[in-house]
């Protein structure tokens, strides 16, 4: 871990992102308590926890393989937390009650785990980590282990809950679309540093590193230099394309150098299929050439395209209705533009 | 199939070798003289004693084996390698030799004095305990420490997270969870403890209706070539021990079934 910054308001969801092995669970297991940091602060309400236990911490904690006390009813996991806390039974019945209720588990309380399928199991846990109202649910890639259908019923369920009961979540997945649905913040870790901290859109939209941008799916980056630059403007000559294209610049952004070494990235959503008799638009960037490879998985094609003469793939994603009605074929001469206003530049 | 059959041969060489030895008490099998050695107030006595100071012995042994074996599973601390590695001790030397050495520590100054001033462990009944506590400890840590392993420490981790403190984890938790391991470990360190023969002869010796244990026993009634008698004990210890090692299999059995 490396200059971690990780900032939770009350009554957020965030969700922290980052590839396989880049420190997300740990980052979590430093923060629930169960793993000794060797530097650095936490804090919780402006409460420095530097020794507090995690029993001490009032957090609510979801992990991956969730760890339903098999043991137990189900009706006791839920209750373990409450009763480790020493809250009354007037305290906890009324929440415990209503999220039973709002989860659909109530047939379930008198069941051992091991009776139960995946979605009802993730319920039980998620009514668990919330039981004693914790002051931050911290889940840890909850949802893997389920089929896509599940996942998204669980993922509107732990929103509606979110919603009705406000409270503050912090998210850790490497599945961009789970983040994305669930997080209204996003961080970005990788390789144990925090890359990119912002909302949600802003995330999506602007990616702040090259980094950054490969890990939520932009393939498309063209290496080049830049050669003018005005207060909203940068040229980069891209020899790859061999051609200058134009990249607005971001306020707040930094902004390179002229000669800096920079990449130019864009999302295979935005690059835009051109009809050949038809002059280029203003502010898009043409290139001729062929696909050379149409892959279909489900409702999205991507396309693989090769502008002429070029050492170059980029790669254009669209959906199977516009295959259909544009009759895209491998090999089939087309003309691709790459519109200014979806062009990203991110400095080496 | 010819290294399958090759392992299988082996696994089945295993039991005709013991097998074979048990079968072979047969031999001398006498019904009459086992009823005469099992109403012989001398034999009730062993089988007595070796019951009794074998369950305090095992008990002991647990009661620290289970919280020793714990930590080793569960925490890092200075000394831990040390720890495990110490837990062989018992097997390395033999029983004999361990015999001896708590015979020795008894002759140093600290020894004398607690004999003299705390209880009397050389020949009496306590040295019998503290034998087999001493030959039985290592390996009961070790069988425990097995079962911890068992349990998967994230049950641990969110029982914490929920608010329970460490002891609450591992009395709710860790504790019901390994219960099966925890009951099997303790049979099996029963069963050593009651067929445990060498340190017990070395500290506790051979008086008759004092410290004589059912395996002392065996070796008292064998030097006077008692054949018959040798044999209606050591089938008394060999039913003793196969019931505990088979109620032992029965708990892991189950344990790995619903692993």
């Amino acid at each position: 871990m490396e200059n971690i910054c990780l900032r939770v308001a009350e009554g957020e969801s965030h969700a922290l992102l980052g590839p396989s092995g880049a420190g997300k669970s740990t980052l979590l297991e430093v923060i629930v308590g169960l793993r000794p940091a060797s530097a650095g602060r936490i804090e919780l309400g402006g409460r420095d926890l530097k020794g507090v236990p995690a029993e001490k911490r009032g957090m609510g904690y979801l992990p991956q393989r969730l760890a339903l006390f098999p043991h137990l009813t189900v009706r006791e996991n839920i209750l373990y937390g409450p009763r480790s806390r020493h809250l009354s039974p007037a305290a906890y019945r009324p929440v415990v009650d209503s999220l039973v209720e709002a989860t659909g588990i109530e047939a379930l309380l008198d069941r051992r785990p091991d009776t139960l399928s995946g979605g009802e199991r993730q319920r039980v846990a998620l009514v668990r980590a919330l039981a004693a109202r914790p002051s931050l649910l911290l889940l840890d890639e909850p949802f893997s282990a389920l089929n896509e259908s599940l996942r998204h019923e669980l993922w509107h369920l732990l929103r509606a809950l979110q919603a009705e009961y406000g409270f503050t979540t912090l998210l850790i997945t490497h599945d961009l679309s789970e983040g994305f649905f669930l997080g209204d913040h996003i961080s970005v870790l990788i390789d144990g540093k925090i890359e990119q901290s912002g909302d949600r859109d802003s995330v999506w939209r602007h990616p702040a590193s090259v980094a950054v941008a490969r890990y939520l799916g932009i393939r498309n980056l063209l290496e080049g230099t830049v050669v003018d630059l005005s207060d909203s403007l940068v040229t980069v000559d891209c020899p790859a394309v061999e051609g200058r294209l134009e990249v607005n610049l971001l306020p707040g952004r930094p902004r390179p150098a002229i000669g800096a070494s920079v990449f130019v990235g864009i999302r295979a959503e935005f690059v835009v299929l051109r009809d050949l008799d038809h002059p280029p638009r203003e502010g898009e960037f043409i290139l001729q050439g062929r696909f050379v490879d149409v892959s279909v998985a489900g409702t999205d094609v991507t396309l693989l395209f090769q502008p002429a003469g070029k050492d170059l793939t980029l790669e254009i994603g669209v959906n199977r209705r516009l295959l259909r009605r544009f009759g895209i074929k491998a090999d089939q001469p087309v003309m691709v533009g790459l519109p200014r206003r979806d062009l990203l530049l991110f400095t080496s | 199939m010819r290294f399958r059959r090759f392992t299988v041969v082996c696994a089945l060489a295993v039991l005709a070798v013991y097998a074979l030895l048990i079968l072979s008490l047969f031999y001398f099998f006498d019904g009459a003289a086992i009823l005469t050695a099992l109403a012989s107030k001398r034999v009730l006595f062993s089988i007595q004693l070796s019951l009794v100071a074998a369950t305090i012995a095992a008990g002991l042994a647990l009661a620290v084996a289970v919280p020793a074996a714990y930590a080793l599973s569960r925490y890092e601390f200075r000394g831990r390698e040390a720890v495990d590695a110490i837990l062989e001790f018992p097997l390395i030397v033999s029983p004999a030799a361990l015999g001896a050495i708590i015979l020795i520590f008894f002759s140093n100054p600290v020894g004398t004095w607690v004999q003299e001033h705390v209880l009397q462990f050389v020949f009496a009944f306590a040295g019998i305990v503290l034998a087999q506590f001493i030959a039985v400890l290592g390996v009961a840590v070790r069988f425990m420490k097995s079962a911890f392993d068992q349990v998967p420490r994230r049950y641990e981790m969110v029982a914490r997270a929920l608010g329970a403190s460490p002891s609450r984890a591992f009395f709710t938790i860790s504790l019901p969870l390994a219960r099966r391991g925890l009951l099997a470990s303790g049979v099996l360190t029963w069963a050593k403890a009651l067929g445990e023969f060498g340190a017990t002869i070395m500290v506790a010796g051979t008086m008759a209706m004092r410290t004589e244990t059912l395996p002392i026993a065996i070796y008292m009634r064998l030097s006077t070539a008692d054949i018959k008698g040798t044999v209606a004990l050591i089938l008394v210890l060999l039913t003793l021990g196969l019931s505990a090692l088979y109620v032992a299999k029965f708990l892991f059995r189950d344990r790995r079934a619903r692993a």
